[in-house]
């Protein structure tokens, strides 16, 4: 077969079809955020007439419109292509975005002009081919061409989506998603995508501080090693859930060495065990006939795990297994089988499953998949008895960790689940202990981006840096590395975050001699197999992209 | 190496010579020294050049108490001009900086509220910084501008002090209100 796409007849109807595109279409590309990147623009310009025979009114509605916290809703600019209302439908399994009158007065519109409420809304901005949808949180921020972006990895939860990162003037001003076909298939979530205006705080900490007053980061760091010298169970650290894979490994060395015997509590993890054989990769969940999900409430712990879930039982066929004691979106599956264990007896109903029909004649790969119900389950048992029933019944188990580089930290050893109760100094680096911070500690060290109400009382302030200046990687929960790439520089007297563990280390007596991040890579991935990978950090130099070129007029 | 590949370090011969050979100093036309005729004469055609241009019309002018006029199309300082009610033309569409061929426009944009209203539509310029040091009156920005904005101005005597001041804010690039709605403003501020 033969495609002319460029034949007289090919190219008149392209012409034709945006005429009618931009009936109503109010051209006001200079104020409109899609402006730059705009699918319709970039089409006129190639495709489309100089001049419109169209001069009757055009259609008029009120803008922009709310449509959440985050979104902006402009019907004059929607061409009614209906992808975001597809997308709401098929892929996130809501039914929150819907189209309401008929014909030519159709436009978008939230169900009942309700706020929408999906962690997954945000992808109908990266969908709209118009400026319809744009994001409130970058809304005016900068036009496209003013940004440059880099290609990085989201720091909100274990998936590890893809993203890009975009920068201006030295802020991040936004967050997008990167395909990557093998874990988010393009998709992220709006943890991802909005929650990053804590980079840009003016009130970021930016200079060592102790007891209130600016001091230099040697005074900081020798304040802060006396302090937590030698206390050993008495010495309580508190870690950040987005630690990299080589603070991790440097972390290690402290711990093994002068910190020996701290207790570690690492920020928002499950109680997961570390996985005693390889665990099922994310894109192995499109061919599960069967998915078992266990004591997790997917769209929070793993959204976009969640959204292969989905496509796996509404476009591949699969049937789900959900065992948890509250409903889940997942229970939208009419033939969803939910089993509703009381809480704690999980691993029980994971036992009574091995005889269970759907599981004895799948006819094709079972994925399991299992959380920690947060807390609420015995994890060990769970764990094993999840993997006991993948070899039951022939498949394989997925744990799904919460926190972001919670599988990297477990293979580092630096994962702790202590309890912080009864200590003397705390090290808190990153956010303050969920459980607050212990009433017998004497001395307190703070590590961390923003100033917080809880650290007032630390006796040593250290300025940490973000995911966007951050160098390193991160160890999925499937176990794929994916190396972060700072757009953001570190100014100083911010310092990189190994920086300051090297140096925290030489005030502690124990020589960990790195002069850049390679150098710690090589060796991280010479000591922990699993960290193979961190041997060939990929080119900082991302594959340049193509060019549209030329007009192609009528 | 090669014979054929050998190279020298002599430079070819220039193909004409760069000055031609001392031909001295020619003679005199006429073959004679001049007398003190032509000397007188050579005085008169001087003076009368000097006079004629004496009572001639005069081109110079007295700068700078007096300027010469430009021309309507003249390019010179810019300026940002406000509708007849007051709002300001931008819209903060960077398309002005995205013209700009020495990049020395810096607009960063924010969003209108029904409480602080600068422009019609949505969007207006929070920060509109023209580098004048930088700029090269090309016209390109006002020729970008989708609303007419930005124009460039007759006046073209920019010196200061210091090259922080060459950086002209929205502030001294806007133009000044419009005498009814400055009077309009003053009123009201006087009732509350």
């Amino acid at each position: 077969m033969v495609v002319k796409t460029l034949s007289p007849m090919a190219v008149q109807a392209r012409a034709d079809i945006l005429e009618f595109e931009l009936v109503n279409h109010p051209l006001d590309c200079p104020v409109c955020d899609k402006g730059g990147e705009c699918p319709l623009q970039d089409f006129t310009f190639r495709h489309g007439y100089p001049t419109s025979r169209i001069d009757g009114p055009r259609l008029h509605f009120k803008k922009p419109i709310p449509l959440s916290e985050n979104i902006a809703l402009d019907r004059e600019r929607c061409v009614l292509c209906y992808r975001c209302t597809r997308y709401y439908d098929e892929v996130a399994w809501e039914q929150e975005l819907t189209v309401g009158q008929r014909g030519v007065q159709s436009f978008i519109t939230s169900q009942f002009d309700q706020p929408l409420q999906s962690i997954f809304s945000g992808n109908i901005i990266d969908l709209c081919p118009v400026g319809a949808l744009t994001s409130r949180v970058w809304r005016f921020e900068s036009r496209p061409w003013d940004m440059t972006h880099t290609e990085s990895i989201c720091s909100k939860c274990a998936v590890g989506c893809n993203v890009n990162l975009w920068q201006r003037r030295g802020q991040l001003v936004r967050v997008t998603s990167r395909e990557n076909d093998d874990i988010d298939e393009g998709w992220i979530c709006d943890r991802g995508r909005f929650d990053y205006t804590d980079v840009n705080d003016p009130s970021r900490l930016r200079t060592p501080r102790i007891n209130g007053a600016k001091a230099t980061w040697a005074d900081a760091l020798a304040t802060v090693s006396t302090g937590i010298k030698g206390k050993g169970a008495k010495l309580g650290i508190s870690l950040p859930k987005d630690i990299t894979n080589e603070e991790a490994f440097l972390f290690k060395r402290l711990l093994d060495g002068p910190l020996r015997g701290a207790r570690v509590k690492m920020h928002g993890r499950t109680a997961l065990p570390a996985p005693i054989a390889a665990t099922l990769r994310i894109k192995d969940l499109d061919a599960a006939r069967v998915i078992v999900i266990v004591a997790s409430d997917t769209e929070s712990d793993v959204p976009i795990v969640n959204l292969r879930i989905k496509k796996a039982a509404s476009k591949r066929g699969a049937r789900l297994i959900v065992i948890h004691p509250d409903g889940v979106d997942l229970d939208r599956d009419p033939n969803t089988i939910h089993i509703r264990n009381a809480p704690g007896s999980a691993a029980a109903e994971v036992r009574k499953l091995a005889s269970h029909r759907l599981l004895k004649s799948a006819g094709g790969p079972i994925a399991i998949l299992y959380g920690d119900g947060l807390g609420s389950e015995e994890m060990a048992d769970l764990a094993k008895s999840c993997r006991d029933l993948a070899d039951a019944v022939g498949g394989n188990v997925m744990p799904l960790y919460r926190a972001t580089n919670e599988r990297g930290a477990i293979e580092a050893g630096v994962a702790g689940w202590d309890p912080l109760d009864g200590i003397e100094a705390l090290l808190s680096w990153g956010p303050p202990p969920t459980a607050g911070i212990p009433t017998s500690v004497k001395f307190m060290a703070a590590w961390d981006h923003l100033p917080r109400p809880e650290n007032e009382k630390a006796d040593v302030l250290l300025p940490a840096t973000t995911f966007a200046q951050r160098q390193g990687s991160y160890t999925n929960l499937e176990g794929t590395v994916q190396f972060l790439r700072p757009p953001i520089e570190v100014v100083p007297p911010l310092k990189e975050s190994w920086e300051v563990l090297v140096e925290l280390g030489a005030a502690l007596g124990l020589t960990l001699d790195y002069a850049g991040i390679f150098a710690i890579q090589r060796d991280a991935a010479a000591a922990i197999p699993a960290l193979a990978a961190l041997a060939q950090p990929p080119s900082p130099e991302p594959a340049p992209e193509p060019v549209l070129i030329g007009p192609a007029h009528p | 190496m090669a014979d054929d590949e050998k190279t020298t370090d002599a430079r070819p011969e220039h193909p004409t010579p760069l000055r031609g050979p001392d031909e001295g100093i020619p003679a005199h036309p006429k073959g004679k020294v001049p007398g003190v005729g032509a000397d007188i004469a050579a005085l008169a055609t001087g003076l009368k050049t000097t006079l004629g241009e004496f009572f001639s019309p005069q081109v110079t002018l007295e700068y700078p108490e007096d300027k010469s006029p430009r021309s309507e199309r003249y390019r010179g300082r810019h300026y940002l001009r406000r509708y007849e009610n007051g709002l300001e033309r931008c819209i903060g569409c960077e398309l002005c900086a995205a013209a700009c061929p020495v990049g020395c426009i810096l607009v960063i944009a924010a969003e209108n509220t029904e409480e602080n209203r600068v422009s019609p539509g949505e969007r207006y310029a929070k920060t509109y910084e023209i580098n004048m040091l930088r700029c090269i009156f090309c016209g390109y920005c006002e020729d970008a501008c989708p609303v007419q904005a930005i124009v460039l101005g007759p006046e073209y005597e920019l010196s200061d002090t210091s090259r922080e001041k060459f950086i002209y804010t929205k502030e001294k690039l806007l133009e000044p209100l419009p005498p009814d709605v400055q009077a309009r403003l003053q009123s009201k501020a006087k009732e509350t």
